[in-house]
């Protein structure tokens, strides 16, 4: 893909950008257009990061730009140059689990798996910020991120007791 | 019967972790957009702007010159090499069937449907190209709706058809005009429920590699189906069906939606044989809104007649589907499911209910998670609680007074379906008993004296599932079979591989097998892996991943493999320990003479002695290798029930609905793994939540979808599904082995009836009665207000569109 893509966009503008990704860098020549999501998918083979809408509203896409949480499919790979990016490929050490990658495992807080790296970008944000979340903010919280298999309960009780494991 | 005896048990019945997890969590899963296959090239479709039109002429040439654009289709193009696509439901006899190419011709009948097919270097490029073909359109009178179909003067979407319907049937029991004649009361009435799809947050897609050269089709597709897809895939490519392999990587649901075969695996299989690569096709979200199939669009028409003391003597009425332009994979399937499950959990023993499908310039109908049993449920719930309002009955006691007793089972329900086990009434107990302990009356009261209104609701549902016997299948309509085919198998290191052709896509197939597998052979579950999702290596499953069967079918199959491969393995245990077989006990892989502890081989030993070192250790009468395979086609399908309750406020300023609080007390047969079946209940019951209050795809009066975005097609999020409370009843399945009854669409069968009895008991001082979903504010706020008006004059229900 790679070399038949530089065919036809080597007519097309390209930037070069470098992006820090789960403590990788990445340097690549990219087309303006080409979204943050595309760019870790395709460019750095990271498909963790998944594409439930495009258009901003369902979360799946969502990572971390420099400990913030933002929508992969939203942002241009351009407007990243220079950013240091966490996806959910950067959760886990080795092959040990974080704590919120656990309680999502004791809790049942994924089926299908297709929305959870977006719950986990969301939720390793809101508990950066907030240690001790209730379950209303939980919910708040998560209601930008779209989950169509486990009617959410799960998930609320899966980053309340993260919070709790982390509390120590 | 049950072949794992409880006391044997180590796994089943426990909340065992997932052993699909660890991967999803780390974004190890690999979904179809993210296999890549070497010199993969990507498609992507055009669309018609229009509901309904001639095409007149296209120009895909200025297409064709972009640069990195390797193929045009149109429908004429994709015609010459493949077959129209297929449907495989025809319950009504004599219906017809409006069948189209994968790209429409020369005509298109809604707003979506696929006109031209691009295949580029990369997905960029081909959207790019699409924006340089050209169609030319003439428009043709636009059908909208159901009335707009049934009018008199309607304009015909297929013109050697008489009119738009495709086709009409009825069921009848008893003498239901003289039920009627003689009852105490009749309450009927009209309810509507609106467009709505599975939307599984991964859109479909596929890679196909079509070899002309070897003569194979190699694809990688999202469905549920695998095994169906390579058959239809056979009919529709004319390639045999030995040739065609179908690869599933994890899917991110389905919710029935990826069990139906769709136009685009075509498209991805025409292009591929034309340009000789490997061309990936993802649907995109907004592609999806009009792309994937829709479904519960239907109109029931219902009425039923009882005695004064609650007793239900009938029930009548027709279930209108409302189709779209072609038919779907499931033709006319949900809306006549309805019809086989309007009369619900109840002994009704009078009924004479019809099945009318009708076409209009709206996308194909087709499977969605409930599958039209949630509009059945709708219809015997919402009327059996206005039964009770008219006689001035308690909502509970008219549902056990019609409830067949469990000495009654199997109980034939008139007109399909025969339940084979139940205990409905203590199932509703349960409910209500916990309804009072979870304090939602206390709640309710208090709120109500600060002016609040709260509301309890409940639906009392029935689940047919473990679909199915395969000729009863057959002799209903249905072109495929029901029964499902499992691999066990031991290896040379004593380890356990299982085969099934089920799909795993969330519901946690692969743990709850290796459960079943790991109980059924005496084994550590750790030793046990699952394998599906390749039609190369897996087995036959008929029908799919759908109609709630994996659990109750394909672990079946697996219980009776691993009792069989148990006794083998038993067999040659004997030879190694020089023993009788009927004297052996096997437990966590460990064999040895049951009451002693001395003497013992493990289940390496066996795979040693069965694979590689035969002499002197493998019995010369037994084959070698230690593997059986299954089939189970059920005698009977699996029913299984719930009673769901639900706590709502109701705002009377802005009609809006708040969900405070959910409990489901729920009877599917032997439990699994608790854990998965709370998964499965609760995941279904805030679809049908968000069916009931938020999701609807509006058509306007040309047939233009006007909620085809996340936007403006509103899915439930945390802030709207409430809590959730489960409370499990075991009764065994007693026609399928292992006890098991599926839970997978019991939510969405509930949940929708659900709401709407808990917003009348909101608001039941005025008296209001919701018949049409989703209940969206402005709707409520017009009942709400036409309540309020004595005189009748305010809007009606249906201004409020």
């Amino acid at each position: 893909m790679t070399e038949l893509a530089s065919e036809s966009t080597a007519q097309r503008d390209t930037l070069s950008i470098t992006v820090t990704v789960n403590g990788h860098a990445y340097t690549a020549d990219c087309e303006p257009r080409v979204t943050l999501a595309d760019f870790l998918r395709h460019t750095c083979g990271l498909t963790g990061t998944h594409l439930g809408c495009e258009h901003g509203v369902c979360g799946a896409c969502t990572v971390l730009v420099d400990g913030r949480s933002a929508r992969a499919c939203l942002t241009l790979a351009v407007q990243a140059d220079g950013a240091t990016i966490t996806t959910v490929e950067g959760l886990a050490t080795g092959n040990t689990l974080n704590p919120l990658q656990e309680a999502f495992w004791d809790n049942h807080g994924l089926q299908c798996g297709f929305c959870t790296p977006g719950m986990l970008m969301t939720a390793t944000e809101l508990l950066a910020d907030n240690p001790d979340p209730d379950a209303a903010e939980v919910r708040e919280c998560l209601s930008g991120n779209l989950c169509r298999c486990t009617g959410y309960d799960s998930i609320v009780r899966s980053v309340l007791d993260a919070a709790r494991r982390m509390r120590g | 019967m049950t072949i794992v005896e409880p006391d044997r048990t180590t796994y089943t019945g426990t909340r065992v972790r997932r052993t699909e997890d660890p991967r999803l969590l780390a974004g190890r899963g690999q979904y179809v957009d993210d296999v890549t296959v070497p010199k993969m090239i990507e498609a992507a479709v055009l669309r018609s702007p229009l509901a309904h039109a001639r095409i007149t002429g296209i120009d895909v040439s200025r297409a064709r010159e972009l640069p990195g654009v390797f193929d045009v289709i149109t429908g004429r193009d994709l015609a010459a090499v493949a077959g129209e696509q297929p449907v495989i439901w025809f319950p009504i006899p004599d219906q017809r069937i409006a069948r189209t190419h994968a790209l429409a011709v020369d005509r298109v009948r809604w707003v979506g449907q696929a006109v031209a097919a691009v295949v580029a270097v990369n997905r960029y490029v081909a959207e790019d190209a699409l924006e340089l073909i050209e169609v030319d359109y003439e428009p043709l009178p636009v059908v909208a709706d159901l009335d707009a179909a049934l009018a008199p003067d309607a304009p015909k979407l297929y013109d050697d058809w008489p009119d738009n319907v495709s086709g009409s049937l009825t069921y009848t029991a008893g003498d239901a005009e003289a039920a009627f004649a003689e009852a105490d009361v009749v309450v009927r009435e009209r309810f509507t429920h609106g467009r709505a799809f599975g939307c599984p947050l991964e859109p479909r897609g596929c890679i196909v590699e079509w070899d002309d050269f070897a003569g194979t089709v190699d694809v990688h597709l999202s469905t549920q189906s695998p095994n169906l897809a390579r058959d239809l895939l056979s009919e529709v490519l004319g390639v045999p069906v030995h040739k065609i392999r179908v690869r599933t990587p994890n899917l991110g649901g389905g919710f029935g939606n990826k069990f139906d075969f769709y136009g685009e695996e075509v498209i991805a299989a025409v292009l591929s044989r034309r340009t000789g690569r490997p061309v990936k096709l993802i649907e995109d979200r907004l592609d999806s809104f009009v792309a994937t199939s829709h479904s519960r669009d239907q109109r029931l028409d219902f009425e039923m007649a009882l005695r004064n003391d609650g007793t239900i003597l009938g029930l009548r009425g027709i279930s209108y589907g409302v189709l779209g332009g072609a038919l779907g994979t499931v033709g006319a399937g949900p809306p006549w499911a309805s019809v086989l499950t309007c009369m619900g959990p109840y002994k009704i023993p009078n009924l004479d209910v019809t099945v009318k499908a009708v076409v209009t310039n709206r996308s194909p109908y087709g499977s969605y998670r409930g599958w039209g049993v949630p509009k059945g449920n709708i219809v015997h719930e919402r009327l059996i609680e206005i039964a009770a309002r008219e006689l001035g009955m308690d909502r509970a006691a008219i549902r056990r007074k019609n409830f067949p007793a469990p000495e009654e089972f199997p109980f034939f329900s008139g007109v399909a379906f025969t339940y084979d086990s139940g205990d409905y009434a203590a199932c509703l107990d349960l409910a209500m008993t916990k309804v009072d302990e979870l304090g939602w009356r206390n709640r309710q009261t208090a709120a109500r004296a600060e002016g609040r209104s709260l509301g309890i609701g409940y639906s009392f549902h029935v689940e047919p599932s473990a679909y199915g016997p395969s000729r009863i299948l057959n002799l209903v309509g249905l072109a495929h079979s029901g029964f499902d085919e499992v691999t066990v198998r031991m290896d040379s290191i004593g380890k356990v591989t299982v085969y099934s052709g089920q799909i795993n896509m969330g519901q946690g197939t692969h743990t709850i097998y290796a459960q079943l597998a790991a109980d059924g052979l005496g084994i550590p579950m750790e030793d046990v892996v699952v394998v599906t999702g390749d039609t190369d290596s897996c087995p036959y499953t008929g029908y799919g991943t759908g109609g709630s069967r994996a659990a109750p079918l394909g672990g079946a199959a697996i219980l009776r493999a691993t009792e069989r491969l148990q006794a083998k393995i038993l067999r040659v245990a004997a030879e190694l320990l020089e023993a009788s077989p009927d004297d052996l006990q096997i437990e966590k892989g460990v064999i040895s003479v049951k009451g002693t502890t001395s003497r013992s081989v493990t289940t390496r030993d066996v795979g040693d002695a069965a694979y590689r070192r035969l002499l002197n250790k493998m019995p010369e009468s037994e084959m070698p290798t230690l593997e059986e395979v299954d089939v189970f086609d059920p005698p009977n399908m699996a029913t299984s029930y719930g009673c769901t309750a639900l706590l709502v406020e109701v705002d009377r300023g802005t009609g809006a609905v708040t969900l405070l609080d959910c409990l489901q007390a729920h009877d599917c047969g032997t439990v699994i793994n608790p854990m998965l079946v709370d998964g499965q209940l609760a995941g279904g019951l805030a679809q049908a939540l968000g069916g009931a209050l938020l999701e609807e795809l509006v058509y306007d009066e040309e047939g233009q979808l006007r909620t085809a975005s996340f936007m403006d097609y509103l899915l439930p999020t945390a802030m709207e599904i409430p809590p959730f409370h489960f409370f499990h009843q075991e009764t065994p399945a007693p026609d399928i082995p292992g006890g098991i009854k599926g839970v997978g669409e019991a939510g969405t069968i509930a949940g929708v009836s659900l709401v709407a009895s808990a917003v009348d008991d909101a608001l039941s001082d005025l008296g209001v009665t919701v018949t049409r979903f989703p209940i969206t504010p402005p709707r409520l706020l017009d009942l709400i207000q036409a309540a309020r008006t004595p005189t009748g004059q305010a809007h009606t229900e249906e201004d409020a569109r």
